[in-house]
């Protein structure tokens, strides 16, 4: 008896502690057995080819009449609406069943809130989220979304749309990711959405080179500023044609009488965004077409992951029929085109992020030195929740140009220093660009794009549009208005005359309009020449994508849409075109081992096209870094903060230009290094480099390899991504694969009678890794397919290539 | 046998409404009902879920081909995507079996 009661209290006891050891979360494994079970675990994520559900009842009352969504054979949906409400619902129910823990997860990250969900080890990045003001800048924005009825409805209908989907949902049917990090979704909101579009900002308007700047400038002083930073590449070549003529007065300001030197801040963490992320946009006439009406083509360039950054999408509605893609979490089509018209975007890199010293009154950081005067601080408590641990409570100190994001408080020793820093930063207006998004999906012609950009203020964007007669394009946002290079070092925070002093009225803005060479373009280069009264920025791309698409454009004639793919597939290294021929003039070759006979003979032969399956791109691009490395490494690395370095033009130009200047020789040696010595030197550490890395010359070092584009997954979980895919280009060349960075969208559309679209990204329509549409467009964005966009008219009848329609009502 | 299928179909039925650890439930009845010997209440109780997961689990890695089970094995660090249908079985397996096990020892302790 006493054995037996021993058996079963052993068995109660070890089947108690297994069920209890799979109910449970260990480590950043989820709790196992819900995560294996088939009924309820992942395996409920693997599509198994069951119908999805024809008909959706949702309830009473939200929709005011039925939405009919058809699927083609690409996944994309075209979503029938009797009004724009019920659009704008229906746009968030059908992105929420296909992208929701992306949507979540972006706006979780933007608000500084991941470490709701991944515990500890986000803190750190969070706590920078709230301190440079995310979300602050989100309430600002959607104060500007709230205050306009029409963005108000599509905001709210949106919301309403995502969080139909979410109440539908079990917990057995929630995203994969979800169930991998052990969490659920939480409702969505109109706040959310602004944080999505003010993410956006920081990606493409986050950059700042203050610091930087200033601390160039105190190591290696004005002097060089003058002759390697503000070097102009010979080959630039504006967005806005020179020929344009400025014909207005610009709006005068008011210039401090000395130069301030800022105390330097060594400990502030300068962002700085991926100088990949670039773009290109153009629009020929129709004059150099074969169709006679304008072409216009697009390839917004970004950090590439999975699931996809974008969401394409058919918007229908009796006030508007639009395609092309959509942010998930915003309801309208970003870049895209309707019946009448069409328009893309390129990133406007115009400095709009400054810092400011701050002389604060005392250690409670509640006044600070302003005009003579003592001004008071305002406090923002920040509250961060930690999954699995406390809350923190961080205060942020609120300057009127911005936050102090780097502060002593509790999270640093230095007391003492009565000196921080405060940021201004563009994203803190209140704006409304959803308004600019809505109409300009419904815009048929040039003055309503025009009307549209009033409301676009950032991130800066170099909007083309084409419609049947015109094209045109805006380097549009809000600018502040502001003297030569104010903003480029570190300012006096306590001097009015650093403040930005207004904005540039909006008719000031650069922009073109069927300009007399038949084409308008941008590939985020220099927006004007130096006719343009304001300042922009200093630091804009360098010129070579830029030229070469105004190249290629002015040389062609009866333009297709083909020819157009063929461009934006363009690998031609400008760059390498410029400075390789003075690389190889001045290499000694005499006692070159065979294998670097033969990698010089490639470069020799070499056509500058970076084709993934060649090895010259890989040993030019190893070659040109060591080099770049060999000319500034030791000055650069001679102080221990962060420096400004030349952009690769600039340095380009400078070695074409000069042999003899000072920077070549290495400080750090006795001996007087020329620039042949450096260019000799880099070309054998590089290829020793190559060696390490890749083993002996050959396949291995083809480009398509070198170049490592890998496309992850978008919460770096190991096995949701694509790694390894072989492709063509480089960060020089139209088409800007480099590494992770990319064409995340490629577009080309005709006008006409009837527009004809083309377009894909880098992934696939479904967010669910377990799904053949999550990755399935890769390969062909690869090879530089384009697939035709079936932009519909009406709901067509059931055909073949209609995968399959589903009614809401 | 009779005991594994019974197990597999309630089991199955119930994770229809009830979260994964339900299987519990009848396992313990069953195995309080049915079962003939700590082996065989174990052996039966671990057939009877495991195949069911088993069966569940082959027909989703073929219906989805593979793409799933093969994101899991690389999340996991696993060598073959079999081996996340392999650990999935075990798991179920061993529920079932220590489950059915309980119930079979509380009627022998409990009712003789």
């Amino acid at each position: 008896m006493t054995k037996k009661v021993a058996q079963l209290l052993f068995t109660v006891f070890s089947t108690t502690a297994l069920f209890w050891l799979l109910s449970t979360s260990l480590g950043p494994a989820p709790p196992l057995g819900s995560f294996l079970s088939p009924s309820s675990g992942f395996w409920t994520n693997a599509p198994v080819n069951a119908p999805p559900d024809k008909s959706i009842s949702l309830s009473s009352d939200v929709l005011s009449d039925t939405v009919q969504v058809v699927f083609d054979d690409q996944q994309i949906p075209h979503i029938f609406a009797q009004n724009d409400r019920d659009l704008y619902f229906a746009q968030g129910y059908i992105t929420a069943r296909e992208r929701l823990w992306q949507m979540e997860f972006q706006t979780h990250a933007a608000a500084g809130r991941l470490s709701e969900i991944l515990g500890n080890r986000t803190v750190a990045f969070d706590r920078y989220q709230r301190r440079i003001g995310m979300t602050y800048a989100a309430e600002r924005a959607l104060e500007g979304m709230m205050e306009n009825p029409e963005t108000a409805q599509a905001v709210k209908a949106y919301a309403a749309g995502v969080n139909a989907w979410i109440t539908s949902l079990d917990q057995r049917e929630y995203p994969l990711e979800y169930k991998i990090l052990d969490y659920g979704p939480e409702q969505w909101t109109p706040l959310k959405t602004a944080l999505l579009l003010k993410n956006m900002t920081y990606t493409l308007a986050g950059s700042n080179q203050d610091l930087r700047m200033s601390n160039t400038r105190a190591l290696l002083g004005d002097e060089f500023i003058k002759n390697v930073l503000n070097v102009q590449p010979a080959l630039n070549d504006p967005v806005i044609p020179d020929s344009k003529k400025w014909g207005f007065t610009p709006l005068q300001t008011r210039q401090p009488d000395s130069t301030f030197t800022p105390s330097i801040a060594q400990d502030i963490p300068p962002f700085q965004p991926n100088p990949n992320n670039g773009s290109n946009n153009w629009a020929v006439s129709g004059s150099k077409t074969a169709s006679g009406y304008p072409i216009l083509a697009n390839d917004p360039h970004l950090g590439m992951t999975l699931p996809s950054i974008w969401y394409a999408m058919q918007l229908h509605s009796p006030e508007q029929n639009v395609m092309g893609v959509s942010l998930p979490g915003a309801p309208s089509i970003i870049v895209g085109f309707n019946e009448d018209a069409a328009w893309g975007t390129t990133n406007v890199s115009a400095d709009v992020w400054d810092w400011y010293e701050i002389t604060f009154r005392d250690s409670t950081l509640s006044e600070y030195r302003y005009d003579g005067q003592w001004k008071s601080t305002l406090q923002r408590v920040e509250k961060i929740k930690v999954k699995g641990t406390k809350t923190i409570i961080d205060t942020v100190t609120y300057t009127h140009h911005g936050p102090v994001v780097q502060t002593s408080g509790s999270e640093s020793m230095r007391t003492h220093i009565p000196k921080f820093h405060a940021m201004r930063w563009i994203a803190y207006e209140k704006s409304n660009e959803l308004q600019y998004f809505l109409e300009i999906n419904k815009a048929n012609d040039y003055k309503e794009y025009r009307q549209a950009l009033r409301h676009f203020e950032s991130p800066a964007q170099n909007w083309v549009f084409a419609d049947r007669s015109d094209i045109a394009l805006t380097v549009a946002g809000k600018y502040p208005l502001k003297w030569k290079y104010q903003g480029r070092y570190i300012g006096d925070g306590s001097n009015p005359k650093y403040d930005w002093q207004g904005w540039i009225p909006f008719d000031q803005i650069p922009s073109v309009k069927n300009p007399d060479r038949g084409f308008v373009s941008s590939a985020n280069q220099d927006p004007t020449g130096d006719a343009y009264p304001y300042y922009l920025d200093d630091d804009f791309a360098p010129y070579e994508r830029g030229r070469r698409i105004n190249e290629r454009l002015a040389s062609m004639d009866d333009i297709t849409v083909k020819d157009m793919q063929r461009l934006q597939m363009d690998s031609f290294n400008y760059h390498a075109k410029t400075v390789l021929p003075k690389l190889l003039e001045t290499l000694l070759t005499d006692t070159l081992s065979p294998d670097k006979q033969q990698a010089i003979t490639g470069l020799a032969n070499w056509n500058y096209y970076n084709k993934g399956n060649q090895i010259a791109p890989s040993v030019f691009d190893y070659w040109w870094d060591t080099l770049n490395n060999e000319i500034w490494g030791d000055e650069y690395q001679s102080a221990k903060v962060p420096l400004q370095r030349p952009a690769r033009d600039q340095t380009a130009q400078l070695i074409l230009s000069d042999s003899t200047l000072q920077w070549y020789d290495d400080i750090n040696t006795t001996h007087k290094e020329t620039l042949s010595d450096l260019i000799n030197r880099s070309f054998h550490q590089a290829f020793q480099q190559l060696e390490e890395s890749l083993g002996s010359y050959g396949d291995t070092w083809k480009w398509g390899y070198v170049n490592n584009t890998n496309i992850g997954h978008l919460g770096r979980m190991p096995g949701m991504g694509q790694p390894d895919v072989f492709t063509d280009g480089g960060a020089e060349s139209i088409n800007a694969v480099r590494g992770s960075h990319g064409p995340s969208w490629r577009m080309v559309v005709e006008l006409g009678p009837e527009v004809k679209a083309y377009g894909l990204y880098p992934g696939g329509q479904s967010g669910n890794p377990g799904s053949k549409y999550y990755d399935n467009m890769i390969d062909d964005w690869a090879e530089g397919k384009l697939y035709p966009l079936w932009f519909m008219k009406q709901p067509p009848a059931e055909r073949d290539s209609v995968r399959y329609s589903i009614v809401l009502h | 046998m009779i005991l594994a299928i019974l197990l597999a179909l309630s089991a199955w039925l119930l994770s229809f409404v009830l979260p994964w650890w339900s299987l519990a439930i009848p396992a313990v009845v069953l195995g309080a009902l049915l079962g003939t010997s700590g082996g065989h209440s174990f052996g039966f109780g671990a057939l009877g879920i495991g195949a069911w997961w088993l069966i569940h689990t082959l027909y989703i890695h073929i219906a989805n081909d593979g793409i799933l089970t093969g994101r899991i094995a690389d999340l996991f660090s696993l060598p073959h995507p079999s081996l996340v249908i392999l650990i999935t079985v075990i798991i179920g397996g061993l529920t079932g079996g220590l489950a059915t096990l309980t119930g079979y020892l509380f009627r022998t302790t409990f009712l003789k």
